[in-house]
């Protein structure tokens, strides 16, 4: 018989290695958990799925050139819904049954200011979309974003209208918070650019009709509009302004740069005005490098995990940038010789950014090659240049683009950052 | 006044499209007290359908008709196929509103699947809008408007003047009684499902003309209207669900026109919950008290 004392110390020493293995130290070979917290569902779902679409090909990538020093990673989606209400029992229950979480792609826009300060107590390293400018300065030091903030986005639109000689502005804007959130970057700059704002629409998303929204629009004549929603209410919005004669040039943010959005809009308005009217602000491309062939390969490798086509995933800016962010974290991972977040958090910056003697490199193999070498790395990611400053941000200049009927990209010109940061907004949150 | 004007137009439209929908869900609803929150799904079906024509070249029309019956058929394999058997077991009506929402969520998420999760342009019957002072309509939109009042003439009288719609009213009413009389009940409601799922197919294919678009979430997304406009104007009836639709189309493109885009369809919600307030009884219509009908 099994005396009550030993049965207290082997129920402690149990609880004591369930304990253990809670924490964010994966101290097996077992997986390695990479959670999406990105808006599955819900009114910013679009956004959600743009985001989900670079996760599997990283993961893929990541796996099939051996893993992380012996660990294969596992995907964990967890959902938002783009709002904090949700993302915070659904993040605390990941928190609570993953106990080999290693990174986050997200939050998103939505959940941030509940998620982050989560996470970052957990300790848990996030690449987020978050575009709000209070993580211009980020004091959070699991918090990297490799994306524009919403003020650049906005003075980025803000700056290539004027670069067009226009003069009279409307906003329309969906009211899901992840487009709401570019909309202050957006009325700041242009009162920063003094370009005048002739009326501000609030589209609900999926309505049947906007028609007396696009009346409103129509008599406030203006000569641009700049915008942001989900494409199918883009669709029937710029659908309807087409068939009431009110179509005029479009400025999208990167929200509007993504397969769903240009299809959806494409159709309404037809393939040559939209060639004609429409430009997205993107973050600039990178150059065909390496490391873009390696997204390309591994979105192919991934093409059963991803709900979209591979040239659409392929196509996707927000995809691509989830995609160098785990592909950072995964080499921060090797070059802290370490699947503990607390050791190999302060290796992400440095493994991305460029430095003398730094070995570039342009994918996972390539940068776990090097640092076996016993070299210091730099990765260049397939947006480009990665560089985070001391408040983990990093981002380039942006580009004007707009789609072909094939859905190539066709450059129509550029934003530099100098230009960006040149210009001072006031009052985005 | 211009404003009032083209707003009122605008909100005929959202009416006139809530409107097909709304008398399909609440002719369904009256009879077999079923809140069929897979309507919505069934309505992307409809759309789906009427796209997938229009890839192959049919005639758009032709492609609403086949929306329609892709609907119909939906709908009854829903409603023999699932919902009877759940009936059988005495399933309850909160029950069997959840037997109805998960079987809405599998049709989408197989949809999503299928769809690549893509959204599908769908522009067919485009025309230059017909302007009158600041009123501007496209001839599709008057198409629908029509539409959906023939399809209110029709049911209205088809509910009163024919032998049918007498015993769909009985098996409404009281189902026992009505059996006893010699009305083939479970003909009845089979004939039900099939003109609800049909208008349902009709709407969702009303509903992506005039978003331009499908995807595989465009019925759930206007489901919420849809049952609002049926409870606001009584269960059952589908004059009141015509009535409601119009109030809530003029409400929400009012307020949107005036400025308040954002709140418009708050605004719509807001006179549901007056109504709710204030007669109470003429939203449920007794219904709670009722047996499902399948």
């Amino acid at each position: 018989m099994v005396k009550p004392r030993v049965l207290a110390v082997g129920a402690a020493a149990a609880l004591g290695a369930v304990l253990a293995g809670c924490g964010a130290t994966a101290a097996t070979k077992g997986p390695l958990v990479v959670a999406g917290v990105i808006a599955i569902t819900g009114t910013s779902s679009f956004e959600g799925s743009n985001q989900y679409d670079g996760i599997p090909p990283a993961i893929y990538e990541i796996n099939h050139d051996g893993g992380v020093l012996g660990h294969k990673l596992v995907f964990k989606g967890v959902d938002t819904r783009g709002d904090p209400a949700d993302a915070l029992p659904a993040v605390q229950q990941l928190l609570a049954t993953s106990n080999n979480l290693v990174a986050v792609a997200g939050p998103d826009t939505g959940s941030a200011p509940t998620i982050v300060p989560v996470l970052n107590s957990a300790h848990i390293p996030m690449m987020a979309v978050a575009g709000e400018s209070v993580y211009d300065h980020n004091t959070a030091p699991y918090f990297w974003r490799l994306f524009a903030p919403d003020s650049a986005n906005g003075i980025a639109m803000g700056l290539w209208a004027k670069q067009k000689s226009f003069t009279r502005v409307a906003a329309v804007f969906a009211t899901d918070p992840g487009s709401q959130g570019d909309l202050p970057g957006v009325l700041a700059s242009l009162k920063a650019l003094h370009i005048q704002l002739v009326a501000n629409i609030s589209l609900t998303p999926d309505q049947s009709s906007y028609q007396s929204s696009v009346s409103q629009l129509i008599q406030a004549h203006p000569d641009v509009i700049m915008t942001e929603s989900d494409g199918g209410t883009a669709g029937t919005f710029f659908g309807e302004l087409k068939s009431l004669g009110g179509l005029v040039p479009i400025i999208g943010t990167l929200a509007t740069y993504t397969p769903p959005w240009l299809t959806a809009v494409q159709s309404a308005i037809g393939a040559a005005d939209m060639r004609q009217d429409y430009a997205g602000l993107i973050t600039a491309p990178s150059k065909p490098t390496a490391a873009v062939t390696a997204w390309d390969q591994a979105v192919k490798g991934a093409k059963s995990k991803l709900p979209v086509s591979v040239h659409a995933a392929q196509n996707n800016p927000f995809g691509v940038t989830y995609y160098d962010g785990m592909i950072a974290v995964a080499l921060a991972m090797v070059a802290a010789k370490s699947t503990n977040p607390v050791d190999f958090n302060k290796k992400i910056a440095s493994v991305c950014n460029p430095g003398p003697g730094k070995k570039v490199v342009y994918s996972f193999a390539q940068g776990v090659a090097a640092l076996k070498a016993g070299k210091q790395i730099s990765y260049f990611g397939a947006t480009g240049l990665i560089k985070f400053d001391k408040y983990h941000n990093s981002f380039g200049g942006m580009e004007a683009v707009t789609s072909s009927a094939s859905g190539s990209t066709i450059k129509l010109g550029s934003v530099s950052v100098a230009s960006i940061e040149a210009v001072h907004v006031k009052g985005v949150a | 006044m211009g404003q009032l004007l083209a707003s009122s137009a605008d909100g005929i439209v959202v009416a006139a499209i809530l409107a097909v929908a709304a008398m399909g869900f609440t002719l369904q609803f009256g009879l077999t007290n079923v809140i069929n929150l897979s309507f919505g799904a069934v309505m992307t079906i409809g759309g789906f359908t009427a796209y997938l024509a229009n890839v192959a070249h049919l005639n758009a029309w032709l492609g609403m008709l086949l929306g329609g019956v892709a609907g119909a058929v939906a709908t009854v394999a829903l409603g023999r196929g699932v919902l009877r058997l759940y009936a059988r077991r005495r399933t309850q009506l909160f029950e069997m509103m959840m037997v109805t929402l998960g079987m809405g969520l599998v049709i989408d998420y197989g949809l999503q699947a299928i769809s690549q999760n893509a959204i599908y342009g769908y522009t067919v019957l485009r025309g230059a809008p017909l302007r009158m002072g600041p009123i501007a309509v496209t001839p599709i939109e008057v198409g629908i408007i029509v539409m959906a009042l023939v399809i209110l003439v029709a049911a209205e009288a088809a509910l009163k003047f024919t032998k049918l719609g007498k015993a769909l009213r009985a098996t409404a009413v009281e189902p026992s009684l009505a059996r006893s009389c010699g009305i083939q009940t479970g003909r009845v409601v089979l004939i039900t499902w099939t003109v609800s799922g049909f208008l349902c197919g009709i709407a969702g294919v009303v509903y992506i003309i005039s978003t331009q678009s499908v995807d595989y979430s465009t019925g759930e997304l206007f489901l919420p209207l849809v049952i609002a406009a049926a409870i606001l104007g009584g269960v059952g009836s589908i004059r009141g669900a015509v009535v409601a639709s119009l109030v809530m189309g003029l409400v929400t493109e009012i307020v949107a026109g005036y400025g308040g885009a954002a709140y418009s369809t708050v605004a719509g919600f807001a006179i549901l919950v007056v109504v709710l307030l204030v007669r109470p009884g003429s939203v449920s219509g007794g219904a709670e008290d009722r047996q499902l009908v399948l």
